[in-house]
């Protein structure tokens, strides 16, 4: 009787696999409808999957540029301790020596606004406002010339201008203007302190109308000239917190080493251990709870969408399994292994996983497409919403290869998982007891 | 070759044990072509199925070609079956995504062979068993003949020790399956391929060459015969 020559290791697992890989697909045409309408819901999940992650990954973008653009800045030197207690704008932990600072800065080429950040109440009166009124809000005193390099507020005044240096005169928002029924030259009135505590009364006049992006500073930030307030609060030339513009292709990207060593070359006349330079990432770790809020909503999601698949891609092959017991039986008769078996429904299911990421990738990239160009306008649902957000009515989203990747792969290698479920209960049975099934 | 002694079977069937062997003790040389005939329920299955490694003893044991099987490690029953036994089944088993070559081409690739080994092999065992020119054909293409045909072929492609049938014939007419009958008995004639059959047609047991008859997991008769 001949004998069957053993071939080396390495090709007769290759041989094997091509078998089960073309057997696989073979199998995926078996049962048509089934695999259709199990790709589909694959795809749809992928699809979905995408899109969230694009519209999620748009609202961190948006978010982190309208911090860097009318808050934070790139970064920013304050007195040390301010950042903590910033939202009580105190005006004793100032940067001292502005006028240094900015001078070394300015040598090595840095961009560098200073502001004083200070608290007061805005008061108007009836006639020619349609009603008395007032309210607290977040006062800014930025030097004309250099905010412009720093934050993008210049560029959002639609009407009217800056204040210019030495003018009574305030910036406020298109959303206060509308609530207060102000509009240029309207006048105001501000009662706020001094550095020292003292009560203090700014009478101004409303030279400019702007409205940003960033709906949190539209709603509580109203801005007038540096020297102004310098001369209203007796700062004498101190500042709660010199801005920074530093290049980077994304906001928290910028390297601060020059910054630092510049300052530390200088540093008795900077303020020494008074002041410090924090990061966007500082700046912003407050933020980090917003995120995690957005990071438990996407794996919410993710969580739904991976079960959809699972039930689907489960569902599907349980079905195939219990249909071909008897020939999962005649195979493991003839000499297939477990492993074997296992494998071939994974890559048969990994299939399907992979057929409906395609279509779901398709799909998505459409869904994409449309939110990087038109996306979303939220401006209604959020008109009463009383929170922080830092994202415009207009949400968009943002193309990420790498999500679309990884939505790809994770569908086709669920599926191949999932698939193992039902197979693992076939194979537990006796090899006798599956070949009598019909 | 294959030896099988005091081999004692039992299993559940609902709530009912039914034993199935009860003593069975048999003896099998190279190139025999025996038939195990007996009624539904004396045990001739579950005997074949013992011999193919697909199924455990209670009791007694089984040596194929020397190797005693019986309590064999899960990875050694497997290698047996992969490279020593061919099954015949009585429904055929065939994949029905799979063409005729494919189906066929199955055992020999489970082995891990070259394709180009894998074909000549192949297509000369569809040759043998009257398939040329429709190793492209699926199984609903086929007729039932063809299709045992097919099963045959892939029963023997791996060039086994021994091929295990369970009533091949069954599912035939009696023409169809007195032309499986032939086929097999002159692949055992010309290549000295043991068969070892379950049945309970008598047209299958007037072809085999020892007779083995069953009743109630018992060896009731055992008896040498010339072929029809």
């Amino acid at each position: 009787m001949a004998s069957t020559e053993t071939p080396p290791h390495g090709r007769s697992h290759r041989v094997r696999l091509q078998y089960f890989a073309m057997l696989a697909l073979k199998n995926l045409f078996r049962y048509r409808r089934r695999t259709v309408v199990t790709a589909s819901a694959v795809a749809f999940g992928v699809a979905i999957f995408v899109a969230m992650a694009s519209l999620l990954n748009g609202l961190a973008a948006e978010g982190d540029r309208n911090l860097a653009n009318y808050e934070t800045s790139s970064a920013a030197i304050t007195g040390a301790g301010y950042w903590r207690q910033r939202e009580e704008y105190p005006l004793d932990i100032l940067v001292e020596n502005t006028g240094q600072i900015l001078s070394v800065l300015d040598a090595d080429g840095v961009a560098a606004a200073p502001r004083v950040a200070f608290r007061g109440e805005l008061i108007v009166h009836y006639d020619p406002y349609p009603e008395d009124g007032s309210v607290y809000l977040a006062l800014y005193g930025i030097d004309v010339e250099r905010d412009p390099q720093v934050f993008r507020l210049a560029e959002t005044v639609n009407e009217g201008r800056l204040p210019e240096p030495g003018e009574d005169g305030i910036l406020i928002s298109a959303w206060l203007a509308e609530r207060l029924g102000a509009e240029l030259s309207y006048p105001v009135t501000i009662t706020t302190r001094t550095r020292d505590g003292f009560h203090q009364i700014l009478d101004m006049d409303i030279v400019g109308i702007y409205q940003t992006p960033n709906p949190t500073v539209d709603r509580s930030q109203i801005y007038l000239p540096l020297d102004v307030v310098d001369t209203y609060l007796e700062m004498q030339g101190a500042v709660t917190a010199i801005h920074l513009a530093l290049p980077e292709p994304v906001p928290g990207a910028a390297d601060l080493g020059p910054v630092k060593e510049a300052l530390e070359r200088d540093r008795e006349g900077v303020g020494g251990t008074g002041i410090e330079l924090l990061s966007f990432a500082e700046m912003t770790e407050e933020f980090a709870a917003a995120v995690e809020i957005q990071d438990v909503a996407f794996n919410i999601v993710l969580v739904l969408l991976g079960f959809i698949a699972v039930v689907g891609i489960s569902n599907t092959m349980l079905m195939a399994v219990l249909e071909r017991e008897r020939e999962i039986g005649m195979m493991r008769a003839i000499g297939m292994r477990d492993g074997e078996i296992r494998l071939m429904f994974a890559l048969e299911a990994a299939a399907i996983g992979l057929l409906g990421a395609a279509a779901g990738l398709l799909l998505g990239a459409r869904l994409v497409w449309y939110l990087v160009n038109h996306g979303i306008d939220y401006g209604t649902l959020l008109e009463g919403v009383e929170m922080d957000f830092r994202f415009a009515d207009v949400l968009y989203g943002v193309w990420s290869v790498r999500t679309m990747f990884t939505a790809a792969v994770g569908a086709a290698m669920l599926a191949a998982v999932v698939a193992l479920l039902p197979v693992r209960a076939i194979l537990r049975r006796e090899i006798t007891e599956s070949l009598r099934r019909h | 070759m294959i030896t099988v002694t005091d081999v004692h079977k039992e299993y559940l069937d609902g709530e009912t044990h039914v034993r199935a062997l009860r003593g069975v003790s048999l003896e099998i040389e190279k190139g025999e072509f025996l038939s195990i005939a007996g009624p539904s329920g004396s045990g001739k299955t579950t005997l074949l199925n013992v011999i193919g490694c697909i199924d455990t003893v209670d009791s007694g044991s089984v040596l194929i070609d020397g190797l005693a099987v019986t309590g064999g490690k899960k990875g050694d029953l497997i290698e047996i079956r992969r490279n020593k036994i061919g099954f015949v089944f009585q429904s055929f088993n065939l994949i029905p995504v799979l063409t005729a070559y494919e189906n066929v081409a199955m055992a020999l690739s489970l082995l891990g062979l070259p394709e180009s080994q894998i074909r000549e092999r192949t297509m000369n065992l569809l040759a043998e068993v009257g398939l040329s020119n429709m190793e492209g054909r699926r199984p609903a293409k086929l007729s039932g003949g063809q299709q045992q045909r097919v099963a045959v072929a892939r029963a023997l492609v791996k060039d086994p020790l021994i091929v295990l049938a369970d009533e091949p014939t069954a599912n035939l007419d009696s023409e169809t399956g007195e032309a499986i009958l032939q086929l097999m008995k002159g692949i055992n004639q010309r290549r000295g391929t043991t068969f070892v059959f379950s049945t309970h047609d008598q047209m299958v047991m007037d072809y085999a060459d020892r007779l083995c008859r069953l009743h109630d997991g018992l060896i009731e008769s055992d008896e040498l015969r010339r072929s029809a």
